[in-house]
């Protein structure tokens, strides 16, 4: 036997297979049941919505890289994974503008401006969020209804803070809010469907648990603990739970890598951590929605969380 | 009763129906190599010289010490050159016993004399034959000096794909558990086997055969055989920091110690053979052999039918933590524990990106440390802040790098940074 070439190199010889951009596939393919009743609620707009989110944050990507001269990373998919989870949190009437103006920041702010992904204080998609609903609160708050009939054609959480708990009770049932019989952004009225996409995304161990199940006990617990002490004032723990961007924030933007803890401790935390802040700000705070508002601050934490380190053997 | 384990690890999935476990013999090589240096510690001074007739067993080289182990022709024949320096499989070089084999395979009279078994045991040129080939007797006259309680047998296949322990408890129960017990009476210890819970027939024909010994039954998790998470799993203590096993009164040997001892003491016969596994994608149906210590690297892998791995890879050892040698021209050790030949579409590249701080390492690494960051503390040449982060912990088990999803050579940058620290500190 002659052996010429042989290959030496360091260890380990195998690998799992697992890549940033097997990561973001199985992302997108969590997604698709929220897309997909997305495009029954929503018809053509959900489309429309994600065609040019997805699209032009595949641009900015590349036309960023080019002028910074770093290598084109398309093939990744972080920008279409990240310009389809965008477009979850727009309403269905975005126009096309805002999702450009949107999908740039994301890219720009969120990624390329600190030298590439993994260098990224911030998670992207909620930077250009932020910015579109400070920037441009009107268009963000444009509902469309889905097909059915209705009591109201406001999102859950806005009645909860216009109207108050009874008004909620009596506008939506917990069938209509898991199936996302409601007003709101594409990708936020099914809990049902994030839910089955997210159970997807644990099973195939693309997401560490801990950040989801600590952001869900945290909104549980802390909501309970008003709930149980006035009930006539404070919403049930399960309509926090199935009510506006909790579900999509916990399993979809809280999980974004590079801006979450690495260490699972960590992990569990941070998503409590989320899951307190997302309540705290649904009932004393400005906005009528306050998970993915929890998930940007929370994530400013980050760096002291890393700190919660596992133990060391023999240590 | 509850198999132990450990934090972290690899859950790997492989394989092993139909994989052959009853040790075939490979016929020796026309003409054996046998390095003089076979174990932790110093070369043995050669005890023949060119031109020399020798049978198997005599005697190449002798142990003169407490860092030297004995070798044996395991060939008979002639002696055709005494090599000062042939490449090892870590790039290093050792003297070395060349041997044209007669054809004959004559046994020599064995000159092991005696019946105090620890003295057999030097005789037999016996080393754990596990990740660090130290001369045994040595092992076992520190282990006794500092009154260790326990002794651990590692039953637990060293990686995923290598079987030769599982192999060699299914067939030879009774001969390791003569050695155990050989080895517990030497150092008047409670004796411990660790074993996969999935190797049933090694659990089963261990179990009838262990006599006093306490099998103690593992999850099939990677890296389970690495002694620190042997004894944890096994005694429940954990080894110091830069600590030894025997720290915490625990001393751990390999099953193919085991049966080496019960050959040496038993038999009084000399350490001449070791069990390999041969796997990977280059080798059609993984087998366990029993190869003649000498033998080629490349005879062993053509008696496995593996007949080309030109731009392949071969491995010393298993697919994490084996070292891959640039030329199979090199022959099986005492050291040799398997050998895994991948081909050319099975190697990895690795064309590292940028950490995204995705946390996988951190969840598999089974030491509980921040693999990504002392990672990158030694390649940025920060050792001082790696060492903080206690890099000298990690025990190169590669988990970490196995899971990276942008493909950072974890443990090519953690060992650079282990040995700057070493050489700083020796140099201080
Ligand atoms: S190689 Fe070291 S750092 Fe990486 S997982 Fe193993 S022990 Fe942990
Ligand atoms: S697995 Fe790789 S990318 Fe993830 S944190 Fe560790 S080093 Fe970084």
């Amino acid at each position: 036997m002659k052996t010429p070439e042989l290959v030496v190199s360091a260890i380990p010889h195998i690998h799992s297979g697992n890549s940033i951009r097997k990561i973001m596939i199985n992302i997108m393919i969590a997604l698709a049941p929220a897309v997909l009743i997305g495009v029954y609620f929503f018809g053509m707009d959900t489309i429309r919505v994600i065609a040019i989110a997805v699209g032009s944050a595949i641009g900015w990507e590349l036309l960023l890289q080019k002028i910074m001269g770093r290598p084109v990373a398309i093939n990744n998919l972080t920008g279409a994974a990240g310009g389809l989870i965008l477009a979850m949190i727009l309403p269905p009437t975005a126009p096309w503008w805002m999702i450009c103006i949107g999908t740039l920041i994301m890219i720009l702010l969120g990624k390329e401006i600190y030298g590439g992904l993994g260098n990224n204080p911030f998670n992207g998609v909620l930077i250009a969020w932020v910015v579109l609903q400070m920037s441009y609160p009107d268009q963000m708050m444009y509902w469309l209804a889905p097909p059915g009939d209705f009591m109201t054609e406001s999102p859950p959480l806005e009645v909860l803070k216009t109207e108050g708990v009874q008004a909620v009770s009596e506008y939506f049932s917990t069938g209509g809010l898991l199936m996302g019989n409601t007003t709101g952004f594409i990708g936020e009225v099914s809990s049902l469907m994030l839910l089955i996409g997210g159970a997807y995304l644990l099973i195939k161990k693309v997401i560490p648990w801990q950040i989801p199940a600590g952001f869900l006990a945290g909104i549980i617990l802390f909501s309970g603990i008003f709930w149980l002490a006035n009930p006539q004032e404070y919403a049930n723990p399960f309509f926090h739970l199935l009510a506006g961007g909790a579900m999509i924030a916990a399993f979809f933007i809280a999980t974004d890598m590079t801006s979450s803890p690495v260490t699972p401790k960590g992990m569990l935390i941070f998503g409590l951590l989320c899951g307190v802040m997302t309540v705290v700000i649904r009932q004393w705070g400005a906005w009528d929605d306050g998970a993915y508002y929890a998930v940007f601050l929370i994530s400013v934490l980050t760096p002291l969380l890393d700190k919660i380190k596992p133990k060391v053997y023999g240590r | 009763m509850k198999s132990g384990t450990f934090p972290g690890g690899l859950c790997l999935s492989v394989q092993t129906a139909g994989v052959s476990m009853s040790f075939e013999a490979v016929p020796p090589s026309r003409q054996v190599t046998i390095p003089l240096q076979q174990h932790v510690g110093s070369p043995c001074g050669a005890a023949v010289k060119k031109g020399a007739e020798v049978k198997i067993g005599d005697i190449l080289g002798e142990s003169s010490g407490p860092d030297t182990a004995a070798v044996h022709a395991t060939v008979s024949g002639k002696v055709t050159e005494v090599v000062k320096k042939f490449p090892d499989m870590h790039g290093g070089a050792s003297p070395a016993v060349v041997i044209e084999s007669d054809g004959q395979n004559a046994v020599g009279e064995f000159s092991m004399e005696g019946s105090d078994p620890l003295t057999l045991i030097e005789q037999a040129g016996i080393v754990d034959l596990d990740r660090e080939p130290v001369p045994l007797h040595t092992k076992l006259v520190a282990a006794k000096e500092k009154r260790v309680n326990t002794l651990v047998v590692s039953g637990v296949d060293v990686e995923p794909h290598m079987t030769n322990r599982s192999a060699l408890l299914a067939e030879r129960a009774s001969d390791v558990a003569s050695g155990m017990e050989i080895m517990g009476g030497i150092l008047g210890a409670k004796v411990c086997i660790g074993v996969s819970e999935d190797a049933s027939g090694a659990v089963s024909s261990i179990c009838a055969a262990a006599g006093s010994a306490n099998v103690v039954t593992l999850k099939p998790k990677y890296p389970q055989s690495l002694k620190e998470l042997l004894v944890k799993a096994v005694v429940g203590k954990e080894i110091p920091s830069s600590g030894v096993p025997e720290d915490v009164g625990v001393t751990v040997v390999s099953v193919e110690t085991a049966l080496a001892v019960a050959r040496a003491v038993n038999e009084k016969k000399p350490l001449l053979e070791r069990f390999v596994t041969v796997a990977g994608s280059a080798v059609g149906n993984p087998r366990n052999v029993l190869v003649k210590i000498g033998t080629l690297i490349q005879d062993v892998l053509e008696f496995c039918g593996v007949s080309s791995v030109s731009k392949g890879k071969v491995i010393i050892g298993g697919p994490l933590m084996g070292v891959a040698i640039s030329s199979t021209d090199i022959p099986v050790t005492k050291e040799t524990t398997g050998i895994y030949v991948q081909e050319k579409g099975e190697v990895t590249d690795f064309p590292s990106g940028v950490c995204v701080k995705c946390g996988l390492c951190v969840q598999v690494c089974p030491l509980g440390l921040m693999p990504f960051l002392i990672s990158g503390f030694s390649e940025s040449g920060s050792y001082a802040m790696a060492e903080k982060e206690d890099i000298l912990t990690c025990n190169e088990c590669g988990c970490c790098a196995y899971v990276c999803p942008v493909l950072i050579p974890m443990v090519q940058w953690i060992k650079l940074g282990k040995s700057e620290i070493r050489a700083q500190r020796s140099s201080e």
